[in-house]
Formats: C-alpha cells, sequence, structure tokens
C-alpha cells in the first residue's frame, strides 16, 4: 500500500454535493479510494451529520474544501462581505471537525474568478484584508483542532495568491501555525518555473495536495512533470493525502472560473478510475 | 545558420514608438517583427521604411479579436459584417506591409459563453472564416487559425479543432495556428499536438509555459522543435510572451512588463538557437 491516501473530490462525482449525494461514499470506496474529499458548495444542503454517517458507514475519512462564489469574499472591500465569507468559512470549520477532516482546504482568500488585477496599493490591502479575515478563521480553527490548507490558483482565476511563493507570503502574513498550502499540478503547471522546486521550497506547508492532469484529464494522461512532482512529495516528507480534482459540467458556484468547455476524459468515472489506477501505479 | 525564422510579437512593447520596437528586434537578430493587428494606428510607410532600413520583415498581423463587433460568430448580423470588415482591414495591411499571414481568432477573446447553438456558431464560424480567407487570398495573403486557453475562449481550445474548422472551409490559403502558453495548459502533450496537425501549421507562437521568455517556466522546446522540423514548417517561430495576468493590457499600462522588452528580446531567441544548436549541431 501506498504511504499517501487517495482522495476523490466530490467535484468529480456530483456537484453541488448534497445530503442525498451520500452513496457517493459508497461509489468512491467501490472505485478504491482511501478518502473521498467534499466541496462545500451549498451549506444549505449538505450537513456534518450525514457526512459523518456515511463516513462512518463505509469507512471512507473526508477531506473538507470550500467554493468560494463572489458571496464569500474574505478580501472584498465592504466589510459585510468579509464577514459573509469568515462566516462560511467557520461553517466549514466546524464541518471538519464534526466529519474528522484535518484541514479546511481551498482558495479561501477572494471570491474566485476575481482576476481584477488591481492597483499595486489596493491590492496591497486587499492582501492585508485576506490576512486580517482568515487570522480569524485560524484562530477559531485553532480551537477546533483544524488546520486551513491555502490554494494557489492561476492568473486566470485570481489575481491575489498565483504561486507557491505568493502562497507563502499569505502565510507569513496570517502569521499562524495552523496555516499552510494546498498544491494543485494543474495551477502550478501554468504559473510555477519549476513544480519540483515549487513543492520543495514550501516544505512542511504542504498541508494539502491535489492532482489533476494540465488540462483537468486524468492524472497520466498529459504532460504534467509527474516523477518531478512526486519526488519532490517524498524530498519534503509529505505526509497528507493525495486528492484527484477534476469538475463536472453541472458545477455552479465556481463555474466560470473554472472554464471547462469539453470533455477531458471518455467520462467523469472513467477520469476518478484512471486517475486512481495510475497514483497507484506512481506511488505504490 | 538557424533552421528556423524568428519574429517577436511587438504587442509586448505595448504603446511604444514602434521604432524602438523594430530596432530592437533587428538589434537581436530576428528575422522579423509580428505587428499588432490595428491599422488605425499604424503608419505603412513608416513601417516599410523602418523595416527596410534595419533589414528585417513583417512576419505576420497579431489581429486584436476583441469585443462583439470583432467577433465573426456573433448573433447579430451587423457585428459580423463589422468582423469581417475588420479582418479585411488586417488583410489589406499585411499586404501592405509585406507581412504574408494574419491571426484569426473566429470568437473574441474573453468571450467564453456561446451567443447561439453549437451548430449555428460552427457554421457562421466556417462561414465567414472562409470569406475572410477568400478575401484575404485576393490581396495574397495567408491566415492562420489561432486556438486560445479555455479561459480566454470556449470556441477554439485545440489545434485539432481548428484543423477541423480548416478542412470544413476547403480554404489553400490557409492553416492552424499553435500558441505553446495555450498548449501548454489544453494539449496532451505540444509535440504531439503539432504533429498531429502535421503540415496545416502555418504559424507557430512560442512562449514558456508562464508566457515568460523560454527558459523562465518549465517547458522543454527540444521536442516541439524537433516535431517542427519532421513536419517542415517553414513559417515564423514568433514570441508571443505577455505578462501574468488574466488581462496583461492592464499589467502593461501601469509597466509591468518592463523585463519583456531588451531582457526578454534578448533571452528568447539566444534561449532557441542555443536549442537548435544542442539537437543539430552538425547544421
Amino acid at each position: 500500500m501506498s504511504k499517501y491516501e487517495f482522495g476523490v473530490s466530490t467535484f468529480i462525482l456530483v456537484s453541488p454535493f448534497t445530503d442525498q449525494d451520500v452513496d457517493q461514499f459508497d461509489v468512491a470506496k467501490e472505485m478504491g479510494y482511501d478518502l473521498i474529499e467534499v466541496c462545500i458548495e451549498d451549506p444549505a444542503v449538505v450537513s456534518a451529520e450525514a457526512l459523518k454517517e456515511a463516513s462512518e458507514r463505509t469507512g471512507l475519512p473526508v477531506s473538507i474544501c470550500g467554493a468560494f462564489g463572489p458571496d464569500r469574499d474574505v478580501s472584498h472591500e465592504d466589510p459585510q462581505k468579509r464577514r459573509q465569507g469568515i462566516d462560511y468559512l467557520k461553517l466549514c470549520v466546524d464541518i471538519a471537525q464534526a466529519v474528522g477532516s484535518p484541514h479546511v482546504a481551498g482558495p479561501m482568500y477572494s471570491a474566485t474568478g476575481k482576476a481584477r488585477l488591481l492597483p499595486p496599493g489596493e491590492r496591497q490591502q486587499q492582501r492585508q484584508w485576506a490576512a486580517d479575515s482568515l487570522r480569524e478563521v485560524a484562530d477559531y480553527a485553532s480551537e477546533r483542532g483544524i488546520t486551513l490548507a491555502i490554494e494557489p490558483l492561476n492568473r486566470f482565476e485570481t489575481d491575489l495568491v498565483n504561486t507557491v511563493e505568493q502562497g507563502l507570503e499569505l502565510c507569513e502574513l496570517i502569521g499562524r501555525d495552523n496555516v499552510g498550502l494546498m498544491l494543485d499540478t494543474f495551477h502550478m503547471n501554468i504559473e510555477e518555473k519549476n513544480i519540483g522546486a515549487a513543492i520543495t521550497s514550501a516544505g512542511d506547508k504542504v498541508f494539502h495536495f491535489q492532482v489533476s492532469e494540465n488540462d483537468r484529464g486524468t492524472p497520466g494522461s498529459g504532460h504534467v512533470p509527474w516523477s518531478e512532482t512526486f519526488d519532490a512529495l517524498k524530498t519534503i516528507d509529505y505526509q497528507g493525502s493525495i486528492v484527484v480534482e477534476s469538475f463536472l459540467p453541472t458545477v455552479e458556484e465556481i463555474a466560470k472560473a473554472v472554464s471547462l468547455w469539453r470533455p477531458v476524459a471518455p467520462s467523469m468515472d472513467a477520469l476518478a478510475r484512471d486517475g486512481l489506477t495510475f497514483l497507484r501505479r506512481e506511488l505504490p | 545558420m538557424s533552421r528556423f525564422k524568428y519574429s517577436y510579437n511587438a504587442i509586448v512593447y505595448y504603446q511604444e514608438d514602434i521604432a524602438k520596437g523594430i530596432d530592437r528586434v533587428a538589434r537581436y537578430g530576428y528575422d522579423a517583427i509580428e505587428l499588432v493587428g490595428e491599422p488605425a494606428t499604424h503608419d505603412v510607410e513608416e513601417i516599410n521604411k523602418l523595416t527596410n532600413d534595419a533589414g528585417i520583415d513583417v512576419s505576420s498581423i497579431c489581429s486584436i479579436w476583441f469585443g462583439e463587433e470583432r467577433d465573426l460568430i456573433n448573433p447579430s448580423a451587423a457585428n459580423r459584417q463589422k468582423a469581417l470588415d475588420y479582418g479585411k482591414s488586417v488583410a489589406d495591411f499585411a499586404a501592405a506591409v509585406g507581412a504574408p499571414t494574419i491571426i484569426v481568432g473566429p470568437s473574441p477573446v474573453g468571450k467564453t459563453e456561446a451567443l447561439a447553438s453549437d451548430e449555428q456558431e460552427w457554421d457562421w464560424a466556417v462561414e465567414n472564416v472562409r470569406t475572410l480567407g477568400e478575401y484575404a487570398a485576393s490581396v495574397g495573403i495567408n491566415i492562420t487559425l489561432e486556438p486560445w486557453n479555455r479561459y480566454e475562449t470556449h470556441f477554439l481550445n485545440r489545434l485539432d479543432r481548428a484543423v477541423e474548422l480548416l478542412d470544413a472551409t476547403g480554404l489553400k490559403n490557409a492553416g492552424v495556428h499553435g500558441d505553446l502558453f495555450h498548449m501548454n495548459i489544453e494539449e496532451d502533450t505540444i509535440h504531439g499536438a503539432f504533429a498531429r496537425a502535421g503540415s496545416k501549421v502555418n504559424h507557430v507562437h512560442l512562449a514558456d509555459s508562464n508566457r515568460a521568455a523560454p527558459g523562465v517556466g518549465h517547458i522543454d522546446f527540444r521536442p516541439t522543435l524537433q516535431t517542427l522540423k519532421d513536419i517542415n514548417f517553414d513559417g515564423y517561430l514568433t514570441f508571443e510572451l505577455l505578462p501574468a495576468a488574466s488581462n496583461p493590457f492592464a499589467m502593461m499600462a501601469r509597466g509591468g512588463h518592463l523585463e519583456f522588452l531588451d531582457p526578454y528580446t534578448e533571452k528568447a531567441i539566444n534561449e532557441m538557437k542555443k536549442l537548435e544548436q544542442e539537437l543539430w549541431p552538425n547544421e
């Protein structure tokens, strides 16, 4: 068995995920995954109780990640909007604690798709708001034994944190030990000068890891430098899980940001299965 | 002696006097410059004198397909006509400055939602690309169809789709265009996509994975150069380098592109010539 737990994101299985979709835990287990990553797209229709019950029934641990639409923006100029973003994240922390996810992961510093390129002064202000908001969430999470795994996104999805280096700067600005990064190979392929070196530079700040091919298709079917990526995870002695992510065409909360206009695999089912086969082969 | 002809897209020189750009590419050993497709802001006589004096050519015109009036598949017939008129004006501009090729994007950059059915959009694309291509042929110009990444268009994201569109038009003075920045996001492998498009490739935009000069990102250019040699590509390898932002123009407006002037213009061609030397030491 691999030392890593391999997970599948609900963005591949069903979107938005609701309490009625807990049978997807069985699907993930049948596929052979060790873990399921549940994205809290609409908190009104998904509950910690249902997730916990499904997790206990199937024995699959849960990773919690967030989806950050325009009403969940912790760096918005309007303090009311920032408060909404903070409240959403605290709710995600509560769910993470209830279901036993070690973290809440995702691009939580801004609304996904906001790539406006602010003037430097305003950008600094936006970054500060993000740090202040996330510090409050980090303290809340710390009391509950949860970490925050912040995800850099490529230039077309955000103007705030595109690279590992910028992600580490934001962590520094937040200044809390339970704040680190989630890295995603799809974004790194666009933004990093060298993917292996970027992972190594983050070291023990890599709290969570997502794999996706350069076109969001099945890992192993494109040109992401996989051996360099996996070598770097070994170098930093990464202990977390590795989650396969792509997006169903039904994704709503962040549809525009994701911009998937064609099928990137024969089916999403095939993507999940073939992606896992690839991971088990490359990381035995 | 270089195997390929090199050009540099003046788009990243932004609002600089074109004389500076022409001087710069000539100084670093380029064969040509790619000009921005805004005929109204260019003085043809001045450009011809400058390129002639500098001893370089104009490789191509980077048309600016932006906004509904430059949308060859817009639901409004008036807009489609304006887009055609724009494309024709770019072809005339190309002919006037001696550039063999103009770039065509059937749906404008930044438009990521279909405004009509897939079939209707495709039919308009075939019809209008054909009309524009036929006009270009009449003034001695070729067109090249460029796919962009998913964040910039929903319409053509991959080279194989551009080949399909090209074939549907039946044009002889046309080909497809691979831009490595977009291909790094969309294709299974960059060289594989070029190999499949084969002799239909008539223009190339080079950039590293992060759209900076080769060597600044993580693309290995060697398999691509080898494939371009294998498919007998004889067009221009044009560097289209742009700052890291969803809207590079906003970045350039505030001066966030200065390394793209002298430093990257020099580095880009030197990196490729170094790789050519490594791949084909005896030529």
